[in-house]
This record gives structure tokens, C-alpha cells and sequence, in this order.
């Protein structure tokens, strides 16, 4: 589903698009270094232009200017390769993402999006994860322990959690009935998808950050394990490819969460009232609003948490995050199946409802005490056990005189 | 469109030839990624959108990324063995692909056939028109005539889980102490109570390869990582040690003479 | 986005799928018990479950008995040869699965290891001593599943998910056994390299009868084939690549490579429940392929099957002459027992149909008895089954030496066994389909068949054997699965009518 646009105003909107995501991510760089220098009770850069707002555009420029290094065991064709790779697809992605309705440019009528397809939503999966590939190469190319182990944790990483996003995804198809990123939008017209299936924003809201390798799941890149983890060995030019990757990949993934769930370009409820707020080229400020909104939880995250261990992180994709999406979903797709099919009203729904939750959470009292049972037998067995190492515990040997026999090593310790 | 398929095809074939032709398995994989993409487009380019992105999203996105997880264990540094173990096996190959090629030839054939018979294809936009689009007639596909066939899939699924639980998993016989209890136990000890020697002071080296000294000069052997000792890779100190030791006595004959009694 | 059409909601006869959804649908209880039960528990629940919903598929089954239909959507068909197919692969499950309880002859525990994950020789394996895993019970019910769907499939696609169903569990159980458990895994390994590559054979030849034929259904395919006899170069290769990956399941040389590595590496109540139900269910669905969809090419597949039998006989008959290990001596004769099947297959008739489904009844189960009978000679090592080593079992245990004599001469096809009325069924159909020079082979490999098996009759009854070699007291589920062997042997042999007769009653393919 293209739309006809002659072929200066694709030129038009592929530059509108780049353009756009480049200023984002200085802006979003100076933005992270104001936001945590404010929750760190420090000033952060300010003397590079007003508010020191130049100060990533020259950061950038530095860092392009830069000695480059290639290490002598990389990989020397995947070592420049995989910074591409990396960047390549995070700008891809904007291709289907919508910024506002129907607009005038240059005399032509077109909606304000570079294209849209009926599977455009997956395109951004596929496209996130060829992305991928950018970063497992600059780990197995640079030939470094740190940087391979960067690029092991982040395969893995983002294919678990992935299936998290997708498992979201699903349950907004039930409801627009569609995978095209407009459609999805036009069925936001009277209610976000936010207050209809708010557990599946949830847990794209958390996958969304480890999928883009931000704290607290920053762990590729653990500086205090890995020294950077797969972008140890890179400087220079392609250093900043990386860097630029993951803003642009950053401010994707909040386009993302505005389209599916917060209504797109929609403007908010009391703004919507007002009948040009969802016409012409306003919508791009509401969608330009939300987008920053994301951008600020992604700063004040990083401010906040601490980075996650490795393990846990894992277990808690695997063990929590998808299997909850699927309980959702189950949930959402049934509910759906019941309203199109059954001829049960509102009321025989809820009631169905209540009877089912009041099982689970019996079933789940019963688990419950069950394991805090389990739990207490092993707390008794522990203590046994300290009790028995602290008999154990090394204390100076007794006088001759005193009577070695009087004490026992552990109450001598006690007393 | 035709600008879409040269430059698709051209960079398929390029990426097969380079998948063959490779000697390195990790380079193999990126060029069968290559010809997996523009595949992709190719199927996107003929309308069929949907097998097009889950082609990325699966083959590119999920099972070359395991692949290339499996190589990259090994390291950029080795070289693969490229010794041919089966015999006759290139000529195998060179007969296999000659088929295959005929195979391809008759199909071309018998396509350039129909079209001779006046029997236009459709493609797939008809039956994308037909169905209301190429998702809606996939998943009529999917969930009406095959059916039966897309939910059995889901046991062999519960299989494949079941099976690398029973081959990868089992319960412990012991309980494996954790971080609280090692350390008590190691505290119990009054000779690692204070941890152990760290390693790596020694005058010339301070990487954990290089064990820490005692203050007789003798080399202690716990101050390296397990690991490290498992695969040998420790420096060796010894030859440093008589030479700092020999150049000790030299300059100081008194305990030199203390030694030799 | 295009206009959104009603989809109408398909239609399952879930009453004639009763046998396939009972399996499988208790395969995924059984997987819930063992992520919630506790391991006594499982233990005792586990072959309840697998054996309760047996029983019930088995009634199902037996329920079917006169419907005729193609189901769900076309993906099966119900009719006379899947009933019986199933029913046969239901009783052989129920044997295999009374093979797999057996903890009795072994003072080590059941058939299968401990821990599967365990490292072989580990301080670890040996502490969880005669543990068991019950994990093998979900395994083995997603087999039995998949073997029920594949006789029954009416398209390449159905066909081939069921094929992966039943073969991915096999693979596992391959490598599970408790004793040898190297030559075991080594085995799993083998059967699944070659497995994964025969079922991409079998996919590649699906999609070129696709793209020669334009269908997937059987139905289909044979419209298209009868419509234009000619086959051309892409329906000839993709019927040969078919074939190939059916023949492999079913173990023809020469696609039989992997079999006696995998007979003697699998725990042997598995090799029994495999050797036989794997070859009723893969025949089973070969017999519904050439006759149903390429019956109308006949002419084309039948010299490349014939060959393949011609081929398999005397592999088979005249490898297992120099073997060492009576695991591999079975197995090479059920590579031989493969050809014979498929002279039936080979007649392309009616007439051909009901040989084969004979045969494969008869066969199922002598050769299952033949292996859960392989459990009980024991060594201190484990299984005792080096030739040399069943020498003078006669003097040890004149029951076992004479049930497995009597076995051997069914397989050898003694006249009053029901093994002579298998190869008769069989043979005349080919010889009434003027297969006559593949049935004067099969006549020839009977002969050399018969003489090895009369080489260890002989040296059973006849030489002095081992002291260390022992013969175990079963528990009662080995000696039914014998006792069935040995019962359907004497009475399909004496009462040949009988088995005929039930053959006989269900009539042909539906299409």
C-alpha cells in the first residue's frame, strides 16, 4: 500500500525523515546529559550555545575527527561492516512509522509517511532484527574477549526479548484487526489502545528497553564487566555509527509504543475536542510530545536503576515476561472470540470472569502456601546447618590448664 | 519493479556463490544472511508482503543469528578444517547440483510452457484481490484447510521443549551452596580467612595470569584463577624467580653463606 | 487494507478424530504432570495416563470401524486401512509401553536413564541410581500420536508434520538408555542427523509433486496425474525424493543405513516399540501415497520400487548372515522384512493393499515380542546380546530358547506361523500383479534369511554357552508382550482366515 507520491516528494520526506532522526538524537543526547546532571544535582554541558545545546554537535564532530583504530586481530572487512549493519536498519524502520494525517507538501495531498504496508509492524521486527547483526559482528570481529562476550549477551538479549515485543504486538492486531501502522492509528480514532490492553504496553514498555541495550538492561555494553562490551574496540567514526544506532534505534522504539498504543498523531483527550487538532501538520507536535515523553522515561531509567545481573535479566524475560504476554493474550483473544461468537451478554462475561480469576487465585493460594511451606523447611534446614559450621568456627585453642573437656568449640564461641 | 528484481537477484546469487565459495563458516552465514534478505524483497516485490518480513524475521533475524551465535564461539583467530573427509565428494556435489539444475531447467520449461499455451499467471495479486489481501489469505490458508495440520505443529513444538529440557536439564542431588554460605565456609578457615593471595605482584607482571610470591619467595599457587590454571595459561615465574633469587645472593654474601649452610 | 471477508469457521469431526486427539491430547497432560507433580507421584500417574488413553483411543478406534471420511478439512481420512492401522499401532503402543514399564529384569531400574542430561560415567549418573525419567511417557505419547496421524494424512502437509511428530520423540528415546549409554547417544545422534535430512528429502519431493501437479491433497495429485499421464521430469523426481524419505522411516536399503546402529544404541524396549510401529506407520502412509495420489502413475514408480525391494530382501537377508549382535541381526532382517512389505506395495492392487496390511500386523507383532524376549538375557554387563553368548540357552531356560525359536521361524516364514500367511498374502498379490521375478527374489532371501535363523536356533539348542549369561524372570508386562507375540504367531498361522478375513473386510483407500 504505497501512495502514489510522485518522486520529489519521496525524495522530500526520506530527507525529512533522516534529518529529523539525526536532530533527535543530538537533541536526545543533550537531553540525557541535562536530565541525569538535574537528578544528580549537577549542571551538566551548558557553555556550547544556548543552554549548551551545541554540545553533542560538537561532541559529534570530536569524535569524528578522532584517531580510528582498527585492531590488529579484527576482522577487518566485518569490523567496518558491522557498524552499517548496525545503523543501517535503525533508520530503515522509520519508513512505516507515521507522523501525522493527510498534509499539503508542495501543492500534493499525502499522508505524512514514507510508505505503508499490510505487514509494515512486522517490517519493523524483521528490520530490528537484521540490526542485530551489527552488533554480534562488531563483537566476533573485534576479536577481544570483552567484545565478544558483549556481543554473545546482546544476541541473546535481544532475541529473548523480542518475543516479549512481538507476543505485545499480537494482541493490538486482534484489536485493529490489521499490521499496518496507519490502520492501527485509525482504529485509536475514539479510544488508545493504552487503556484497552494495558498489560501488553506493559511488557512492550519493558522489552522496549532491552531491546535497545538501555540501563537498566544495558548489559552488552556493562562497562564496569565488559569495558563497553562489543564497542570496546571501536573508535572514531565508527564508534559514533554505534552511538548513533542506538538513539536512533532509542527514538524507534518510542515511535513504536506512540503508534500502537498511544494513538499515533492522535491528539490527547481535551485537545481532541477541537476539531483541527487531528488535521494538517499540528498532529506532528502531539506525536513529536509523546515520542519525547518516551525519551525522557528512557533518560530517567538510566538516572535511577541499577543495571541488572545477567542471570536475572534472563529469567525474568523468559520466566516472566513471556509467559505473562502469552497469559494475556490468551485472555484478550478469548475475550474477542466471546464477543464476536457467543451470544453471552456484558454481565454473563463479567460473571464468567470473576468465577475464573476466583479459581486461579485459589489455585494460586493453595501453590502458594505450598512453596512458603517449602520456603520455611529450607529456612529451618539452613539454620541447622549455620548452627552446625558455627560449632565449626575456629577458636583459639583453650589454655592448657582450663579443662578442654569443660566446653564444647561452639558454646565456647557463644559465650 | 524490474530495477527491484536485478539488483535482488544479482546480490542472491552473489551471496549463494559467496556462501559456497567461503572459507571461513562465519562468512558462509553472512552471505546466506545476504541472499535471505533480498529474497525477502524479492517476495515483497511479488506481493506476497507477509512471507517476504517473516522470512527476515525468522530466518535472518532468529535461525542465522543461532548459527552465527554457534561460530562465534570459536573465534576469529582459527581456521576452520577444511580436509575432506568423504570420498568422492565433490564429484557427489557436481552430480547433485547438474540435477538440480535440470530440475530447474524443466520447471523453467514447463512455466515458458503455459505461457506458450496462452495460460497468463495471475501471480499473486489475483489471489491476494480474491481473498481481501495477502495476510487474509494466508490465514485463511493457515486456520481453515490446514488447520488440523497448523495445530499438530504445536506438539512437535512441546516436543522440541520437552526434549531439551530431558537432554539439557536435570534436578540437583545436592544443593549447590550459594554466595552466603561459600563465604562463611571460607571465613571458617583461618588460612583463607583474610582471602585469598591476590595474584599478579610480582616486579615485572600484574595480570592474574602471574601468581603472587610468598615472602620466602616461593610461588603461591592459589593466588590463580581456577580457570586460568584448568587451561594452563598461567605465566610460568620460575626462571624470573632464580634469576631475582641467584642476583639476591650475589649482592649479598652474608645471607648467601646463611643459605649454603 | 482490503475488504475483510467472512471467514467461515472450519469444520472438525472431533468424534472420528477420537483416537488422534485422545493421544495427543493426553501428551500434553502428561507434560503438565511433570511440570507439577512430584516425582513419586509421577511415577505412578504417568503410565496410568499413557496406558488409560490408549484404552480409550483403542475403543475409539474400534468405534470407527465402519465410517468412511475424509476429516477435518481434509487434512484425514477415516477409513478401513487407517482403522485397522491405527488399531494395530494402538496395540502395539500398549506392548511397547508394558516393554518400556519393565524395571524387573534389571537390577539397575527401567530401560531408560536415570537422567537423560547426565554425563555418562559421572559421579552424578550413578547418584540418581534407579531414578527414573518420566519425561520418556509425554515422549512416547507424541510418538504414537504422530503414528496414528500419518496413515491417515490426506495431504504431503499433514503427512509430513505427523512424520516429524512421531520421529522427533523417537529420536530422544534413542538416546536414553540407561545401559551403554555412549553407543546410545551415538545412535540418537545418527537417527537424527539422518532422520532431519531424510524428512527434508520428503519435503523437497512434496513441493516438487506441488509444483508439478499444482495440490497438495492426495486427491488432487492424482486428478492431475491421471489428467495428464505423461508425468513429467518434475512429478517423476519429486514421487523418487517422496519415496525416498518414506523409505527411509520404513528402513528399504538402500535407505536402511541408520537402522542397525540405531536398533542396537536404542534401549531395547524402544527398539521393539519402534522397529515395529514405525513400520506399520510409515507403511501405512506410503501405501496411501502410491495408490491413493500416484495410483494413476503406477507404471512409473513401479520398477523403482521393485528394485528397492528386490534390493532390500537380499541386503538385508544376506547382511544379517555375518552379523555378531542379535540386535543387529533383527535389524537387518527387518530391512529384509521391509522388502517383503513393500512386493506388496509393488502390485499396485487391491489385492496388494490387503498383502501389505497383513504383513505389517503379522510382523508388528513377532518382532516386538522377538525384542522385548532380546530384554531378558542378561550378562553382569547388561543385555547379553552377542550371538556367542545366546549359545546353550536351551539348558539355562528351555521356555525363552523355545519362544524365541518358534519367533525366529515365524519371521523365517514357516509354514502354520503367521508369518508364512504374511509373505503368502504378500507374494500373491505381486505374483497376481506380475511382479513374479521381485517374488523369485524374495523367495531366494526367504531361503538365506531362514538359514541364520536357524544358525542361532542351532546354537541355542545345540552347544555349550556361558555361565555368566543368566536369563531374568520378567515382570508380567514383558511376558504378556510375548505371549501376545507368541499368540498371534500360532493362531494367524493356524487360522490364517482370521487375519485375512478382518484385512479383507475393510476395503480400500477412500479417496
Amino acid at each position: 500500500m504505497t501512495f502514489n507520491d510522485p518522486f520529489g516528494i519521496i525524495v522530500v520526506k526520506v530527507l525529512g525523515i533522516f534529518v529529523l532522526l539525526v536532530l533527535m538524537t543530538l537533541f536526545t543526547i543533550w537531553a540525557e546529559r541535562r536530565v541525569v546532571s538535574r537528578m544528580q544535582h549537577r549542571i551538566g554541558p551548558n557553555r556550547t550555545g544556548p543552554q549548551g545545546l551545541l554540545q553533542s554537535l560538537m561532541d559529534g564532530i570530536k569524535l569524528a575527527l578522532k584517531e580510528d583504530i582498527t585492531p590488529t586481530g579484527a576482522h577487518k572487512a566485518v569490523f567496518l561492516l558491522a557498524p552499517i549493519i548496525s545503523t543501517g536498519p535503525a533508520f530503515l524502520a522509520f519508513a512505516v512509522i507515521p507522523f501525522g494525517p493527510e498534509v499539503s507538501m508542495f501543492g500534493h495531498t499525502t499522508p505524512l509517511q514514507l510508505t505503508d504496508f499490510p505487514v509494515s509492524v512486522l517490517y519493523v521486527l524483521a528490520v530490528a532484527s537484521v540490526g542485530i547483526y551489527g552488533i554480534v559482528l562488531a563483537g566476533w570481529s573485534s576479536n577481544s574477549t570483552y567484545s565478544l562476550l558483549g556481543g554473545l549477551r546482546s544476541s541473546a538479549q535481544m532475541i529473548s526479548y523480542e518475543i516479549a515485543m512481538g507476543l505485545s504486538f499480537v494482541a493490538v492486531f486482534l484489536y485493529s484487526g490489521s499490521m499496518s501502522t496507519s490502520q492501527i492509528i485509525e482504529k485509536q480514532t475514539s479510544v488508545w489502545f493504552i487503556l484497552l490492553l494495558l498489560p501488553s504496553f506493559a511488557i512492550y514498555a519493558i522489552s522496549m528497553v532491552g531491546e535497545t541495550n538501555r540501563a537498566p538492561f544495558d548489559l552488552p555494553e556493562a562497562e564496569g564487566e565488559l569495558v563497553g562490551g562489543f564497542h570496546t574496540e571501536y573508535s572514531s567514526l565508527k564508534f559514533a555509527l554505534f552511538f548513533l544506532a542506538e538513539y536512533v534505534n532509542m527514538v524507534t522504539v518510542s515511535a513504536m509504543a506512540t503508534t500502537l498504543f498511544l494513538g499515533g498523531w492522535r491528539a490527547p483527550w481535551p485537545l481532541s475536542t477541537w476539531a483541527g487538532a487531528n488535521t494538517g501538520w499540528v498532529p506532528f507536535v502531539w506525536w513529536l510530545c509523546k515520542v519525547f515523553a518516551f525519551l525522557f522515561v528512557f533518560i530517567w531509567l538510566r538516572g535511577t536503576l541499577p543495571r541488572m545481573r545477567y542471570d536475572q535479566f534472563m529469567r525474568f524475560g523468559w520466566k516472566v515476561l513471556i509467559p505473562s504476554s502469552i497469559c494475556w493474550l490468551l485472555i484478550v483473544a478469548t475475550a474477542r472470540a466471546l464477543r464476536n461468537n457467543s451470544t453471552m451478554d456484558t454481565r454473563g462475561l463479567l460473571v464468567t470472569a470473576a468465577v475464573i480469576l476466583l479459581v486461579v487465585v485459589g489455585i494460586s493460594a493453595v501453590v502458594e502456601r505450598q512453596r512458603i511451606a517449602a520456603t520455611e523447611r529450607d529456612e529451618a534446614e539452613r539454620g541447622e546447618r549455620e548452627a552446625r559450621s558455627r560449632r565449626l568456627f575456629p577458636t583459639p585453642h583453650a589454655p592448657a590448664a582450663a579443662s578442654a573437656a569443660a566446653l564444647e568449640p561452639g558454646e565456647a564461641h557463644d559465650a | 519493479m524490474i530495477a527491484v528484481f536485478w539488483v535482488c537477484a544479482v546480490l542472491s546469487v552473489a551471496g549463494g556463490f559467496g556462501m559456497v565459495f567461503s572459507r571461513k563458516a562465519v562468512h558462509s552465514a553472512l552471505w546466506l544472511a545476504l541472499t535471505m534478505i533480498n529474497l525477502a524483497v524479492l517476495y515483497v516485490s511479488q506481493q506476497a508482503e507477509f512471507l517476504g518480513i517473516v522470512q527476515v524475521v525468522v530466518y535472518t533475524g532468529a535461525v542465522m543469528m543461532l548459527f552465527l551465535f554457534v561460530l562465534m564461539i570459536v573465534g576469529v583467530d582459527s581456521s576452520d578444517s577444511l580436509v575432506e573427509t568423504i570420498r568422492g565428494h565433490r564429484l557427489a556435489s557436481v552430480a547433485a547440483v547438474l540435477a538440480l539444475l535440470v530440475l530447474v531447467l524443466t520447471m523453467i520449461n514447463q512455466a515458458t510452457q503455459s505461457l506458450a499455451l496462452n495460460i497468463v499467471p495471475t501471480g499473486l495479486e489475483g489471489a491476494n484481490a480474491d481473498e481481501g489481501g495477502n495476510v487474509q489469505g494466508i490465514a485463511k490458508l493457515l486456520f481453515g484447510r490446514y488447520v488440523f495440520a497448523f495445530e499438530v505443529t504445536s506438539a512437535l513444538l512441546i516436543t522440541a521443549a520437552l526434549g531439551a529440557m530431558v537432554l539439557a536439564h536435570r534436578d540437583r542431588l545436592t544443593r549447590v551452596p550459594g554466595q552466603e554460605e561459600l563465604s562463611r565456609e571460607r571465613l571458617a578457615d583461618p588460612a583463607t580467612a583474610a582471602g585469598l593471595p591476590a595474584p599478579g605482584v610480582y616486579a615485572r607482571h600484574n595480570a592474574v595470569d602471574t601468581p603472587a610470591l610468598l615472602p620466602d619467595g616461593s610461588i603461591a599457587e592459589n593466588s590463580l584463577p581456577g580457570a586460568l590454571v584448568l587451561r594452563g595459561t598461567t605465566h610460568d615465574v620460575r626462571e624470573e624467580v632464580a634469576v631475582t633469587r641467584a642476583a639476591e645472593l650475589a649482592s649479598d654474601p652474608k645471607q648467601a653463606q646463611e643459605e649454603q649452610s | 487494507m482490503g475488504v475483510q471477508l467472512p471467514f467461515p469457521t472450519p469444520q472438525i469431526e472431533y468424534s472420528l478424530l477420537l483416537p488422534v486427539l485422545v493421544i495427543l491430547g493426553a501428551a500434553v497432560v502428561s507434560v503438565l504432570i511433570e511440570a507439577v507433580a512430584a516425582e513419586s507421584l509421577r511415577r505412578t500417574l504417568q503410565p496410568l495416563l499413557a496406558f488409560g488413553s490408549l484404552a480409550i483411543a483403542l475403543a475409539g478406534c474400534v468405534g470407527l470401524w465402519d465410517q468412511r471420511q475424509v476429516v477435518a478439512q481434509g487434512a484425514l481420512v477415516v477409513d478401513g486401512p487407517t482403522v485397522i492401522l491405527q488399531g494395530t499401532l494402538l496395540i502395539l503402543a500398549v506392548l511397547g509401553a508394558l516393554l518400556m514399564m519393565e524395571s524387573r529384569v534389571d537390577p539397575a531400574g527401567d530401560p531408560f536413564a536415570a537422567r537423560a542430561s547426565t554425563i555418562p560415567g559421572s559421579a552424578d549418573e550413578r547418584g540418581f541410581g534407579a531414578r527414573r525419567q518420566t519425561e520418556v511417557w509425554p515422549l512416547f505419547l507424541f510418538a504414537v500420536g504422530g503414528m496414528l496421524m500419518f496413515p491417515a494424512a490426506n495431504d504431503l502437509l499433514t503427512a509430513f508434520i505427523a512424520l516429524e511428530v512421531f520421529s522427533l520423540p523417537l529420536y530422544l528415546l534413542t538416546g536414553m538408555a540407561r545401559r551403554r549409554r555412549l553407543l546410545s547417544q551415538e545412535a540418537a545422534l545418527k537417527y537424527f542427523v539422518l532422520g532431519a535430512f531424510s524428512s527434508a528429502v520428503f519435503l523437497f519431493g512434496s513441493a516438487l509433486i506441488y509444483a508439478a501437479t499444482g495440490s497438495l491433497d492426495f486427491a488432487g495429485i492424482a486428478d492431475a496425474v491421471s489428467a495428464d499421464p505423461t508425468s513429467g521430469l518434475l512429478l517423476s523426481a519429486g514421487v523418487a525424493l517422496l519415496l525416498a524419505g518414506m523409505l527411509f522411516k520404513v528402513g528399504a536399503a538402500p535407505f536402511h543405513q541408520w537402522s542397525p546402529d540405531v536398533y542396537q544404541g536404542a534401549p531395547t524396549a524402544l527398539t521393539a516399540f519402534m522397529s515395529a510401529a514405525t513400520k506399520v506407520a510409515a507403511f501405512g502412509a506410503l501405501l496411501r501415497v502410491m495408490f491413493v495420489a500416484l495410483g494413476g502413475a503406477a507404471w512409473d514408480w513401479q520398477p523403482a520400487v521393485a528394485v528397492i525391494a528386490g534390493l532390500s530382501m537380499l541386503v538385508g537377508a544376506i547382511t544379517a548372515v555375518v552379523q555378531s549382535d542379535i540386535k543387529r541381526v533383527l535389524a537387518y532382517s527387518s530391512v529384509a522384512h521391509a522388502g517383503f512389505i513393500l512386493t506388496g506395495v509393488l502390485a499396485a492392487s487391491p489385492k496388494g493393499l490387503s498383502g501389505s496390511l497383513v504383513y505389517l500386523v503379522a510382523y508388528g507383532f513377532v518382532t516386538l515380542a522377538a525384542f522385548g524376549l532380546l530384554t531378558v538375557v542378561r550378562s553382569p554387563a547388561g543385555e547379553a546380546t552377542d550371538v556367542q553368548q545366546w549359545a546353550g540357552l536351551a539348558k539355562k531356560s528351555p521356555v525363552t530358547a523355545s519362544v524365541f525359536s518358534l519367533l525366529l521361524l515365524t519371521m523365517a516364514g514357516l509354514p502354520l506361523t503367521s508369518g508364512f500367511t504374511a509373505k503368502f498374502a504378500a507374494w500373491s498379490a505381486a505374483w497376481g500383479g506380475w511382479q513374479t521375478g521381485v517374488v523369485v527374489i524374495g523367495a531366494v532371501s526367504s531361503t538365506i534369511a531362514a538359514a541364520f535363523y536357524l544358525r542361532i536356533i542351532v546354537s541355542m539348542w545345540f552347544s555349550e554357552g556361558d555361565d555368566a549369561v543368566v536369563v531374568a524372570l520378567p515382570g508380567l508386562g514383558t511376558r504378556t508382550v510375548v505371549g501376545v507375540g507368541v499368540a498371534s504367531a500360532v493362531v494367524f498361522g493356524v487360522a490364517p482366515q482370521l487375519l485375512l478375513g478382518l484385512v479383507d473386510g475393510v476395503g480400500v483407500f477412500l479417496r
